[in-house]
Parts: structure tokens; sequence; C-alpha cells
């Protein structure tokens, strides 16, 4: 798709060739963001159990949380007892995964004077959670009336 | 305003070598302030205790994730290959000598660090060989005041019963001895448990054959019932299978036997027989002097803490009623066997004897040291090779690797001969310890644990680190330049540095002690075996005499009044009844007989003069014994008289001497009218002594000096004999020694007979000839001899080995120059004088330093007894010729390198370096 263009046409180049040049780098950028987004939606992981967890326990702190209110949070929610070191290493992991991001934040004397790591669910993070999500309920769909004849 | 605390810096430490780099300081301060969270809320031990195990999970986690990041099938690199291990097993083989003596010492201190830490287990953290036996509980008081453990009494142990939610089956048990008569035989006396029929749920194990005892059994108005233990029916009932159903005699009571319990059995402590115990006949007062031993079972999802909770809201209620006997009583649950310990077993308490395993992985590393000598040498030998494979590119850390997995190998086999001698050594030690009337509980039987076997495998890899890394570090330490041309100019580049001189010397120490050692201990063992008396012990019958009712233990503490009288009847009855017997020659009593172990106390002596200070005092043994005593035993008297009828009685205070009260205690003067009075422990006060007695004669010794060198276990002892009914020595239980003729073992079936005929509460226990009554004292020193003698041998074998190479080393290394200065004509003998001053005046250095030690030792010992110039100058010499002999016997181990360089051939050195 690329124009026939030799380097001693170059400088010959007018203004019209140009933005013609331009918009076919555009779309090919275009095409590329695509194709990344649809291949990376097809090989997506599906999220463990604690990982979608920790990913929603996020969402419900909300942006700049960091790791100590999210053991609390899903100690809370869930009213099970959590160890702290699996969360963070899930966290790291999620990281690395690209569904979450993560910049230091403030130091206070609480904390020794050491920073938080504050996290953020991303694009991908919030993609994978749907997926998880609609997988669960086209397994859990039409369940319910045996559920309750097994009560 | 807030407090605030720093977490505990080790801790602080360790995380942050466990976690990665990108994400440390976040995740610090993330526990930071979370232990500021609990240090708020639950305090500062909570808050550090948390922050450990939160440490603990973090290295954990993290490492379990460097590990799953990996990529899959990627080996771990640590440098290890399956060669190193061929080598090293070849290398054994290649030098027979070093795997000996290297292994047999790692394997006597790898025994020693097993049997210590299993042994240490099995007191500290026992675990009961019953099915769930960590959810059975032990349940008594803690006296504050008197800082002891305090067993509850029957009041407490059924207000607990009908109580106690969160334990189940609660029940209790004493322990009670009993004449079981069979048939028509003469009753022997049994160990037997009193216990609540909840026992056999509480220990969840069925019966061989028949029943267990059920709660029917504990009624007033049910028929005796009796269970058997397996080694009971089968020595005394034959393993009859149709025992169920018979009728035998408890003591004074009829018991029919409803049950027999498998092999191996013995809740609640040793017990081999149990009979019910009844609640309706104990006595429901509180602050009786009965107690029991309590026991139950964690309820279901109950845990200990929750246990205690309960308890203690119970005792309170309890305390409220009587806060006199209850106010200082602090009731506890504890697992079962830790119950039996009476001692707070708190963190420190545990860790002090945990503590004691420091003590065997100390002896680990001091025996490994010396191995590492050797292996140092050996390494020195394959220098060449080494300093080769570095030239090639070896890195150091492949090549300490390879030496590690060498001494790794020998360590293992070390650790596996090691094993089991400690497993097969515990449990026969442990069988052999065991005595009629001194069990071990049945959770203390057996042979090692799988923990003390991990453990085990951590002391092998510890002892292959010092042995194998320490010189394998010494050895690639040699600048690889300066190596290779020292070892191409025929000299090594390695040299015995400081730390092996130490080590040497140490080593020699440590033989001149632990031969000497061996030898006292021996000499210990040889004279309590060869102990010799003024009668003949074979003819003489030695029996322990004890009725129901009568046994003061810490479950049925003192006797009813009327007890002391009967006991009293019915032992004379004996007496009279032997004596009648026309192969008796006399019958007497005694609390203790001669040779049985006696307790001893310090004594005061009225009478002496201001100079004689020192000898005011003295440590002596006391018996009481019957006015015919001395006659019995044809003890003769040597001054004053011996008792006469009008001497016994409670207001007694008259007493006989022997001779060795008369050499040690008095220096050889005159005891007769002296008068002694027994030293209250830590009394200052002249109140609080003993009242006055007179020595009114003075008899000689039943027992003869033997040549034990220690005091300890030695049967001769200064002796103060009062008459029976003093109220100075305790009259129960009483011991009947009969002089037979011929051998005394004759009249043990007619004895048997007596006893039943008079009473069948009456028990006869120990019975034995007097020649044998002290043998567990020798069979004891005799195996503790021979181990002591093992060790020392091991020891000596490791420093003769330790010399040999040292010396072979020397002259290996100086083969080229010996070559040279023999060439050019220097005397052989000069030569030999110049390579071996070095390695010689280690071994001097080290036999002075144990000559010195055990002679300060010697001094201290000696220093109570103001020994004469004579007695010093004669072990003064015996010292210097030990050390001697010890220097002749270090330089046997020079006799191989010596005649080496005896053989050294200049002129094929000369042409071989070239």
């Amino acid at each position: 798709v690329r124009p026939n263009v030799t380097p001693d046409q170059l400088d010959t180049h007018d203004a019209s060739t140009f933005e013609t040049n331009n918009a076919y780098e555009l779309s090919e950028l275009f095409i590329l963001i695509t194709l990344y987004v649809i291949l990376s939606s097809m090989s997506r992981e599906a999220l463990g159990e604690f990982e979608q967890m920790i990913l929603l326990a996020i969402l419900h702190l909300g942006e700049g949380v960091y790791g100590v209110p999210i053991v609390d949070e899903i100690q809370r929610r869930t009213g099970r007892s959590v160890a702290p070191a699996a969360v963070y290493v899930t966290l790291r992991r999620l990281e690395q995964k690209g569904l979450l991001t993560t910049w230091m934040g403030e130091s206070t004397p609480e904390r020794g004077g050491k920073p938080r790591r504050c996290v953020k669910v991303t694009r991908s993070g919030l993609a994978s959670l749907r997926d998880s999500r609609k997988v669960l309920d086209s397994m859990w769909k039409g369940l319910d009336p045996k559920l309750r004849g097994a009560q | 305003v807030s407090q605030r605390s720093t977490p505990p810096s080790l801790a602080r430490r360790l995380l942050e070598h466990a976690l990665p780099g990108d994400i440390r300081e976040s995740i610090a301060g993330d526990l930071h302030e979370v232990f500021q969270r609990d240090f708020q809320t639950d305090g500062l031990s909570v808050a550090r205790r948390r922050y450990w195990l939160k440490t603990a999970s973090f290295a954990v986690h993290f490492a379990v994730e460097r590990w799953r990041d990996k990529r899959p099938g990627e080996p771990i690199n640590v440098g290890l290959t399956w060669l190193d291990f061929k080598l090293g097993f070849r290398l054994l083989r290649k030098y027979p000598m070093l795997t000996v003596v290297g292994g047999l010492a790692m394997a006597v201190a790898i025994t020693v660090g097993a049997a210590t830490f299993e042994v240490i287990n099995r007191v500290i953290d026992p675990a009961l060989p019953l099915p769930d036996g960590d959810r059975i509980v032990g349940l008594n008081y803690w006296d504050r005041a008197g800082a002891g453990q305090r067993l509850p009494a029957p009041n407490d142990f059924l207000r607990w019963r009908e109580g106690l939610r969160t334990i189940e089956h609660v029940g209790a048990f004493r322990s009670v001895q009993r004449n079981l008569i069979v048939g028509g035989e003469a009753g022997e006396p049994v160990e037997a448990a009193e216990i609540s029929a909840a026992a056999f749920r509480v220990a969840h194990i069925p019966p061989q054959l028949g029943r267990t005892l059920v709660e029917a059994d504990e009624d007033l108005r049910a028929p005796a019932v009796v269970v058997l233990g397996h080694r009971l029916w089968q020595t005394r009932f034959g393993g009859d299978p149709a025992v169920l159903g018979r009728v035998v005699r408890l003591g004074g009571t009829q018991a029919t036997v409803v049950g027999v319990m498998p092999k191996g059995f013995a809740f609640p402590v040793h017990h081999n027989m149990w009979i019910p115990l009844r609640a309706g006949e104990l006595s429901r007062d509180a602050g009786g002097r009965v107690t029991l031993r309590t026991f139950g079972r964690l309820a279901p999802g109950v845990t200990l803490t929750e246990a205690q909770a309960e308890l203690t809201t119970l005792a309170a209620h309890a305390a409220a009623e009587f806060p006199a006997l209850y106010a200082n009583l602090q009731p506890q649950v504890m697992p079962y066997a830790q119950s039996f310990i009476p001692i707070r077993s708190d963190f420190l308490f545990r860790a002090g004897i945990h503590s004691i395993n420091g003590f065997a992985v100390l002896f680990l590393v001091v025996v490994c040291g010396n191995v590492a000598l050797l292996m140092f040498a050996r390494a020195a030998t394959r220098e060449r090779e080494i300093l080769v494979r570095r030239a090639l590119g070896a890195l150091r850390s492949r090549i300490v690797m390879q030496l590690f997995v060498e001494a790794l190998v020998l360590g293992g086999i070390a650790a596996l001969l090691g094993l089991t001698v400690a497993h097969f050594g515990l449990k026969w030690g442990l069988e052999a310890l065991n005595t009629e009337s001194n069990e071990w509980p049945f959770w203390f039987q057996g042979g090692l644990s799988p923990t003390t076997v991990s453990y085990a495998a951590l002391l092998a890899a510890l002892a292959a680190a010092v042995a194998g890394v320490v010189p394998a570090l010494k050895v690639t330490k040699t600048g690889l330049e300066h190596g290779l041309r020292a070892a191409s100019a025929g000299a090594g580049g390695l040299r015995m540095s400081g730390v092996w001189t130490f080590v040497m010397i140490a080593q020699i120490t440590a033989t001149v002690l632990f031969t000497a050692l061996a030898y006292v201990v021996q000499q210990q063992a040889a004279g309590i075996a060869s102990r010799k008396a003024a009668f003949p012990t074979e003819q003489f019958l030695a029996v322990r005499l004890e009725m129901d009712g009568g046994v003061p233990t810490e479950t049925n503490a003192g006797r009813t009044d009327e007890v002391p009288q009967r006991y009293d009847a019915v032992v004379r009855e004996l007496e009279r009844r032997v004596v009648e017997d026309s192969r008796v020659v006399a019958v007497t009593l005694a609390t203790r007989l001669p040779f049985m172990p006696q307790d001893g106390g310090m004594i005061e002596i009225d009478g002496l003069g201001v100079d004689d200070s020192s000898r005011r005092e003295g440590f002596v043994t006391a018996t009481a014994v019957d006015v015919d005593y001395f006659e019995a035993f044809q003890a003769p008297i040597l001054s004053g008289r011996g008792f006469a009828p009008h001497d016994a009685g409670s207001s007694a205070n008259t007493v006989v001497v022997n001779r060795l009260f008369v050499d040690r205690i008095l220096a050889g003067r005159n005891a007769v009218g002296r008068r002694i009075r027994y030293k209250a422990e830590g009394a200052q006060s002249a109140s609080s002594a003993s009242p006055w007695f007179e020595i009114v004669g003075v008899v000689g010794n039943l027992v003869l000096e033997s040549d034990a060198p220690l005091s300890g276990d030695n049967p001769a002892n200064p002796l103060v004999y009062h008459t029976l009914g003093s109220h100075s020595v305790e009259s129960y239980p009483l011991y009947l020694a009969a002089n037979v003729r011929g051998d005394a073992r004759v009249l043990v079936p007619t004895l048997r007979r007596h006893a039943a005929d008079i009473s069948p509460t009456l028990r006869l226990s120990d019975v034995k000839r007097l020649d044998e009554a002290s043998s567990s004292d020798v069979s004891a020193w005799t195996a503790f001899a021979r181990a002591i003698l093992l060790v020392s041998a091991i020891v000596l074998l490791l420093s003769l080995a330790a010399i040999y190479s040292v010396t072979s080393f020397a002259v290996s290394r100086r083969t080229r120059e010996i070559a040279v200065r023999l060439a050019l004509g220097a005397p052989a003998v000069r030569i030999v004088a110049n390579v071996f001053l070095r390695p010689v005046s280690h071994v001097a250095a080290g036999v002075a330093t144990g000559c010195l030690m055990i002679g300060a030792l010697v001094a201290i010992s000696l220093s109570d007894s103001a020994p004469s110039s004579g007695t010093l100058m004669r072990h003064a010499t015996v010292l210097v010729a030990y050390g001697t002999a010890m220097m002749g016997v270090c330089a046997i181990a020079c006799i191989g390198p010596v005649l080496r360089l005896f053989r050294v051939a200049p002129i094929d050195v000369l042409r071989e370096e070239a």
C-alpha cells in the first residue's frame, strides 16, 4: 500500500504527498493496534479466583489504593483470613501481566519513611475481569432451578 | 498521643533479603504500617510475633515465586553433579584411613547430636503414641506461692468432670501397689492404675480380650474388676485366652478379670493393670491430702486456649468458695505428657532446655574441625591437580563445591551409622534402664522419630560444611601463579597455618583429657564392681516390705494413723516367722541395708575445739536400724556400745557411727560421747536445726573402702545409725535382711508364703541378695565407662591420624629440600629433627596443656582435704609419667613419616624433579 517513492524523489514531495503518506501511516497504525487488541484478547489468560478478588477489591477501593487496604478489603468482604504475602505476590504477577499499573506514592512516619506503591486496574485488567465474569455467568446460566432443588 | 515502636530489626533485615528489589521498600513500608496498627491495638509482643510470622510468610511466598519464574525445565545450578558424588565415593576407597577415622568421628558426633535432640524432644515436646494423642490433655494447678505443680484433689476432679464442656471424658488416676495373687501362688506386687473408665475412651485403644473398664465399675456396689496389661497376662497367666472371668486377689480384695489390653498399651504412664477409681470412696473435702492426676480429651474443634479459659472460669468458683486454699493456685490445661513436667514450661524454660542441643552441635563442630585437618592434608596431596584445574578455568566455587561433596559423602555414611547407633542405643538403653520400681512413661519408649532423622541430615550437612568447605577454602586460597610456581619447584604452596596449629593442639589436649577421664571412670566402675563387705553378702537376703495404703506417693500423701501400727505388727510377725526357720541364722530390719543408696545430710558436731572449725561439719548418711542390726551383720563394736532395747523409741537420742565416720569426719579422734545434729537446709538459726544426738558407740565398717576414686555411688560412706522409730529417719518402708546358711535365694519362696499367710496386703518387693543390691549402679557405671572409653579411643585415633597427616604432609612438602640436604651430606638425624620440630612441638604443647588442666582439676578436688606434700608429690609424678606416656603414644604416629624420610633417595628425587 506504500506509494512507490524512491530516495531521489523524496525532496520533490509536495504537501499533498505528505498528507497521503501520513494517512497511510495512520491507517497502518490503526490496523496494527486493532490486530494487537484482537490477538491480545484472544490470548488473554483466564483470571484465577484470587486474582479476580484482588482486582475487584482495587476497583471497590478506587484509584491510588495500596497493599494494606487491599488485604483488609478482601478480608472484610470475604470474611476469610488472607495471607498478605499471597496478595503482594499476586499484585506483582498482575502488574507483570499488564492488568495493573503501579506508581510510588507518599511516605509517612507510620510507614518508617517508606513510600506506598499505589495501584490502578488497567483497561486490560478491566477487560479480563469482564471476560471472567462472562465465562462464569455462562456457566451459571440455567442452574438456578437445580440449585434451588438441592436446597 | 499515640505511641510508636519499631519492628524487630533482625526480621526487618531478613525481609529485605527475601523481597525482590523493585518492591522491597513499599512492602517493608506496608508491613511497618501494619506493625504500628497491631502495636496500638494488641501490644508490642503480639505485634512483634505477627511481624515475624509475616516475614517468614513473605520469604516463603517470594522464594516460591522466584522458583516459578524460572523457565520450565531449567535446572537449578548450585554446581553439583553426580560425578562429584562418584568421585567422593572413589576417594573414600582411595584413602581408607581417613574414611575410617573421619567417618567414625563424624558418626560419634552425629550419634551424640541426634540422641541429645531426641531425648530433649521427648522431654519437652513428647508425642503420645495414641490416636489423636495431641488432643489428650492433663489438668493440674500451678502453685504461685510454692512455684511448683500441684495435683488436683478429688473434689477438683469431680467438679471439673461435671463442669467442663471443652474437655471431654475427664478422668483421673492414682498409682497403687497391690499384691497380685493368682490361684494358690504367693503374691507379687504389681503397680496398678486406679483409674476412671473415661481413660479408655481418651486413649481410644480397644481391648485385645473382653472389655475395658466402664462407668458402672466405678459404683461402690459394683463387683471389683480388673483389666490386665499384655505383659502381665503373658507372665502371670501364661497368655491364657480363658483368663476372662477368673477371680484374682488384689491385696485384700477379690477381683474378676474382665479384659486384657493389647501389647504396648501402658496408659496413663507405664501401667500394666487397671482397677476402677471409685469416686464415691474419694473424699470431697476441699484441701484433702489425697490428690489425683487428671486428664481428658479436647472436644472437637476446641483449642487448648479455649479449654484453658473454661477451666480458669470453673476454678474461679472454687477459689471464691475456698479463698484460703485456692488463692495461689492457677489451673492449667497442658498437653498430657507435658503435664508431668513439674516445672513451669514457659518459653524461656523451653529455650533453655533446647539450647543443650547447642553443646552437641559444638561437639560436632569440634570433631569435624579435626576431620577437616585430615581433609586438608588429603587436599594438600591433590594440590597440583587443583591448581591445574584452576589454571584451566575452573571457578573457585566449583572446586569448593567438589570438596564439600566429598565430605558430604563421608558425612552421609557417618550419619547413617550414627542414626543406626542412636536408634538402637536409645531403644536398648531405655529398656535397660527400665527397672521394676522405676519404669519410663510409655511415650518415652522406642527409637528415633522422623524429626530427629531430618535433624541428623542437617547435622551431616553441617559436618560436611566444616570438614569439607573449610579445608577447600584454605586450599584454593593460594594465588594461582604462586601456587603453580611453588608446585613446579617441588614444594607445595600450602602451609599449615595458625588455625590448623590451634586445631592440632586443642585436639591433643582433648585426647589427654579424655584418656584421663576414661581411666578415672573405668577405675570408678571397677571400684564399685569390686566393692567388698565385712560380711558374706551372698548369704544375706534383702527384701522391701510395703503395705497397701502405706505408700506415701504424690497421689497418696501420708498414711492414716492406724496403718503404722498395723504395719509394725505385720513386719514383726514376719520377722518372728523367718527367724524360726532352721536355715536362718539371724534376721534384722532397717530403712536401708549396706550397698543400697542412702539419704544423706550435713551434720554439726558439738564438742570440738575452736581450732577445729574446719571439722565442725560433715556430710553423712543416716539409717534407722533395729537394735539387733549389728549382731545380725556381725559388725564389731570398736568402742562404746551397740544399741540396747532402751535406745529404741521416738524420743531416742542415741546414735552409733561407723569407722569411716571417725576417720573422715573426726579425723580419727574419739567419737563416743560427742553430740551431733542435722543442719536443716538453708537454716540460719539453731532453733530450726534437729535435736542433738549422742554418739554411744563406733562399729566396724560393713562396706569396706573401695578403690573407686569418686564419691558418686560409692557405697562406703560415713554412717550414722539411729534406732527404728526415731523421728530423725523415715521408718517406712523397711527392709528385712535375713542371714541364711548357704545361698540366700533359697529363702524366697518361704518368705513369700509367710507374707501371704500374715496379710495379703503385705507386699514383698526388691527381693535380692545383698551382693546384687548395687548391681544397677555397677552396670550403669560400666556402661558409662565403655561409652567414655569408646569416645576417648576415637579421639585418640583422630589425634594419631592428625599427627600422622601433619608429619606426612611436612615430609612430602619438603621431599626435594630433604633430598638436596642429604645430597650435600647433612646427617639424616638432623634433618629429621628439623622437619619434625614443628609438629612435635605442637604435640608437646597439647600434652602439656592437657596435663596442666588435669593438674588443676586434681588440685581443686584435693583442696578440701588439705593434702600432705607427699600426696601432692605422688600426684605430680603420676601426671608427669602420664604426660610422657602420651607423648610416647603420639610419637607412634610419626614412625611412618620418619621411615619415609629415611627412605628418601636424593638421586631419584632430583632426577624425577629434573
